[in-house]
């Protein structure tokens, strides 16, 4: 460890990438833009884009701090944070709020915080410095078995709560970090043929509500005004804004109540976009995230330990399913699944979450040197 | 110090590897995106459109009915109604329940204006079900008072408003009744080419000009178009065809002497017709007993429509048109221009009355038992003498006679714009045979030739024959529509009246008018009554008798024209239970004629 590798004070941020940094602002701003525009036809809802910024500003501030600590303090620690986020967890069920029939929430000194967010960038965490071990086989079965039980003990308590979606982000993110770090591609594969093939076994454990939205996924018809309701209502609602959209504070689907208001600015956040920005400005939204994604893993390319570059590559893939799955359902691609979009939805704990996930990416950059990706 | 650590390249490959992923992944959602909102955006703009567009059938407002110098008969009136606009009424919390809200709201509106609410709960709940977008109209045609009190209080309470709609007036309240009908709320039409969410009822003649004129009155609906929200509550109103109001139309009918016509009928029940015998046009028309149309808006009580239904003097029925009675002596006129056209009989052409007619063993009697005398077809006329009448029907036999009467439109319908008319019966042998499997005897053909028997007309179809004894035998059509006028323009225009057909020879029917003058003009003429100062008129009065002869029950008719030589109005009156038609009919008349050439001299002193 030299003294190069700690930038100790605040003048690491000199060495932070302003790429990142831009295109991560300015999806907050899209974000609490259209939060403003989503919840100005309901009371209940007026002043979320209020409480966002100010999400926004502790996230802002979780991401400097992790920043000036730098990732090697902070991944030193992935062990004592990750039993703390198991722990959360299992209190989460125990003693959790219970929200549409899922004990996802802890009542927290009176703010609600969802563990799962935070339990996922710890999961990352721990499983970057385990797979960066020097005397790490990762070719061998051991290795996958390690690897398994780090991501399995919160995936199972997230399923537990039932957070399906939540809790499948885990697998891809898992996987990808496997890959990057050495296993071989034909291991990674029949993983995932196995556990394609094991999909069908888990349909009995899956709760009702679930089952229905997976139904639904491939006929929304058939209970348009009940669960098929989100998905054609999402889809007419992205679809009817055309190439330019109504512009902003213009859609019609988000103000006469077809997209069900609480939802719509947080999972459902894009169908408002979609709507009052148009293709050209959906897809400006997908250039940020694009934008966001290649500087990750440029930083995972440029990190100054394998450790690092393992973190870089699950947080982006921890971003980048967050990102797809949303927009997928959103847009009818995919079922209901209830994710947010990282950095736009509203929502405290996961903003916090991708924050101090930000924080790391960026630290990694900083204390890495250039290299071409 | 160990040297700086590296990725290596495989690692730095599979990040490569793992970021195209990515950028697949994004390109996927990226032509997802292209594919819904500029591929298939149009379609999805028309769906959200149809999904939150409702169209709401808006109904015009009916024209008006004006009588033939442009009074009103049938006008509309702005009415005001207490609304209740849901959407501000929706309920801020899940819990809350819209129907208590309305409730609520009711309450507190009732208690200023001082009138319970018009629609019961289930009213109430049918509406949030069917037609949450539309205001829930909860007081209809509140008065003026509530009105007041309304302004003054419940500004303040939200949801609520007055809410204006034209309604249906009778200025005249039961004049003219039976001609102008009334209205009701039309029954839900299925308009498959155009189909309406929300379809508020025209309101449609239901009887009188009302209906026979609908296609005029009927206002052009127009379409609201109201944008909704997911909860089906109003949000905007995006488009509106106007709704137009339905055509005016002008009636033939003068006010003046409707309302003459109505005074004449005053305590009894029966019907008068009057027309202008130039072209038939219906300057009055009366039926009693009467009812207020008035009560038919926007629909009468479940008790007044018994009410009129039950009643056993059938208010509701006109008499002018729909009833037939034995016409009596005032056939008498008919059958002489009947005799004339025969050739066998003419003016001159006498027969002697001892007061009564033996033929076979039964003996038909004349109304006065000392008889008439030796008497021509003018004094016959006269003194309306049976035995004389009995003699030329026995001569001319009864097809004559039913051939006349047919050609002066007695046993058809004359085609008045009125519904429920009957055409009267002309019996004759065939028909006797045909139907009551008898024969045709000589007692039927006097009883023909007097107007008793099996014969009966209507009183409009007596105007008409009035008419051709003062026009000099043209057959008119009677109608009722003058003029008619588009909304928004200013003048009417007229509607031909049909033309009448020439169907008695001029000469013979002045022979039967001096006749008729003597009934009125001579001073022991039958109907002498009707005699007014300083005009010549002419009638026929006539007298039949109906129900069980022991009753002794009488129908009284007069036929009248004038004032002579140039005839403007030409009558026919009807009264059920009357003495005889000179006593009871003719002094009405009288009154009718005096009021009327009164209305028209002062109208005319005007310049009307």
């Amino acid at each position: 460890m030299s003294a190069a590798r700690h930038h100790p004070g605040w003048a690491v941020l000199r060495r932070c990438d302003p790429w990142m940094a831009s295109a991560a602002l300015t999806l907050l701003g899209v974000g609490i833009a259209f939060i403003y525009s989503a919840g100005r036809h309901a009371a209940t809802l007026s002043s979320l884009w209020l409480k966002q910024l100010s999400w926004a500003g502790l996230a802002v501030l979780g991401c400097l701090a992790v920043v000036r600590t730098g990732y090697h303090r902070i991944l030193r620690q992935a062990g004592a944070l990750y039993v703390i986020a198991v722990a959360v967890l299992v209190l989460t069920l125990i003693a959790g709020t219970r929200i549409n029939g899922a004990r996802c929430w802890l009542n927290f000194f009176g703010i609600q915080l969802q563990p799962s967010e935070l339990a996922k960038v710890a999961t990352v965490l721990l499983l970057a410095r385990e797979l960066a071990r020097p005397d790490l086989n990762a070719e061998h079965w051991s290795t996958l078995a390690r690897t398994a039980a780090i991501a399995g003990i919160p995936f199972v308590l997230i399923l537990l709560q039932p957070d399906l979606g939540t809790a499948m982000v885990l697998l891809p993110v898992t996987a990808a970090m496997l890959f990057v770090a050495g296993m071989r591609i034909r291991q990674l594969l029949t993983i995932g043929v196995a556990g394609i093939a094991l999909l069908p076994v888990t349909w009995p454990f899956l709760d009702s509500y679930q089952k229905e939205r997976i139904r639904v996924f491939f006929d929304p018809w058939r209970d348009p005004l009940g669960s098929g309701w989100n998905k054609i209502q999402s889809e007419l609602a992205v679809g009817s804004g055309g190439l330019w959209g109504k512009g902003w504070l213009r859609g019609t689907q988000n103000t006469l109540g077809y997209l069900p208001q609480p939802v719509a600015p947080t999972d459902f956040i894009f169908s408002v976009i979609g709507e009052e920005a148009g293709f050209i400005g959906s897809s400006l939204l997908l250039l940020l995230f694009l934008v966001l994604l290649w500087r990750a893993l440029e930083a995972a390319s440029r990190a100054a330990d394998r450790a690092g570059l393992l973190l870089a590559v699950g947080l982006a893939t921890l971003i980048f399913v967050h990102m797809f799955v949303n927009l997928g359902m959103t847009i009818g691609l995919l079922p209901i699944v209830g994710l947010p979009l990282p950095l736009v939805s509203y929502g405290g704990s996961f903003l916090i979450a991708t924050g101090l996930g930000l924080g790391l990416l960026l630290s990694v950059y900083a204390q890495g040197s250039p290299a071409t990706m | 110090m160990s040297p700086r650590w590296l990725p290596a390249g495989w690692e730095l490959a599979r990040i490569r590897l793992l970021f195209a992923a990515m950028f697949v992944g994004i390109l996927v959602v990226e032509l997802a995106l292209w594919n819904l909102q500029v591929a298939r955006g149009r379609e999805f703009q028309q769906d959200l459109a149809r999904q939150s567009v409702r169209r709401v059938r808006i109904p015009g407002p009916r024209g008006r009915i004006f009588d033939c110098r442009g009074r009103p008969l049938a006008d509309n009136r702005l009415s005001f109604s207490i609304a209740l606009y849901l959407e501000e009424l929706r309920p801020r919390s899940r819990k809350g329940s819209l129907l208590n809200e309305v409730q609520r709201t009711l309450d507190e509106v009732a208690a200023i204006i001082g009138q319970p609410p018009g629609v019961t709960s289930n009213d109430i709940i049918a509406h949030i079900r069917r037609r949450l977008p539309l205001p829930l109209v909860a007081w209809r045609d509140v008065s003026e008072a509530a009105v007041a009190k309304w302004a003054e209080m419940a500004i303040r309470i939200p949801g609520v408003d007055l809410y204006p709609e034209p309604v249906r007036v009778y200025p005249n309240g039961h004049v003219a009744c039976h001609v102008l009908g009334y209205t009701r709320r039309a029954e839900l039409q299925d308009v498959p080419e155009e189909p309406y969410h929300y379809y508020l009822a025209d309101v449609e003649g239901a009887s009188g000009v009302e209906k026979t004129f609908d296609y005029l009155l009927r206002g052009q609906a127009g379409v609201r178009l109201v944008r909704v929200n997911a909860a089906g509550y109003r949000y905007e109103d995006v488009d509106a065809t106007e709704p137009a109001p339905g055509y005016d139309v002008q009636l033939t009918l003068d006010l003046n002497l409707q309302r003459a016509a109505e005074s004449a009928l005053d305590g009894v029940q029966g019907a008068i017709v009057v027309l202008d015998p130039s072209d038939g046009s219906v300057l009055a028309m009366a039926s009693r007993p009467a009812f207020d149309p008035n009560v038919f808006v926007p629909a009468p009580s479940l008790e007044q429509w018994n009410a009129l239904c039950k009643d056993p003097s059938l208010p509701l029925v006109n008499r002018a048109v729909a009833g037939a009675y034995p016409p009596g002596s005032t056939f008498k006129p008919v059958v002489a221009i009947a005799a004339l056209l025969s050739r066998s009989i003419g003016p001159n052409t006498e027969f002697s009355c001892p007061g009564y007619l033996t033929l076979g063993n039964a003996r038909f009697r004349c109304w006065d038992n000392l008889g008439h005398g030796t008497l021509d077809m003018r004094r016959a006329i006269r003194f309306s003498c049976n035995v004389y009448f009995y003699h030329v029907g026995l001569e001319l036999g009864p097809q004559a006679i039913a051939a006349t009467a047919r050609a002066a439109g007695l046993g058809s319908k004359t085609g008045i714009d009125l519904e429920h008319e009957v055409a009267g019966f002309v019996p004759d042998p065939s028909w006797k045979r045909r139907t009551l499997r008898d024969v045709w005897r000589d007692g039927d053909t006097c009883n023909f030739a007097i107007g008793q028997g099996f014969l009966t007309a209507t009183p409009i179809q007596m105007a008409v024959v009035a008419s051709m004894f003062a026009n000099g035998g043209r057959r008119v059509t009677p109608h009722l529509l003058k003029a008619s006028r588009a909304p928004g323009a200013e003048e009417f225009v007229p509607v031909p009246a049909p033309a009448p057909q020439y169907v008695w020879p001029p000469s013979a029917v002045k022979v039967v008018q001096e006749g008729m003058r003597d009934v009125v003009m001579a001073p022991d003429g039958t109907g002498r009554r009707m005699f007014v100062q300083g005009y010549e008129f002419a009638g026929k009065t006539g007298t039949a008798e109906y129900g069980p002869k022991q009753e002794g029950r009488k129908r009284g008719w007069m036929i009248a024209f004038g004032p002579l030589p140039h005839p403007r109005w030409a009558a026919a009156m009807v009264v059920e239970d009357a003495v005889s038609g000179g006593i009871t009919v003719a002094p009405r008349l009288q009154k009718f004629f005096a009021a009327a050439l009164g209305a028209a001299s002062t109208s005319e002193d005007r310049g009307l």
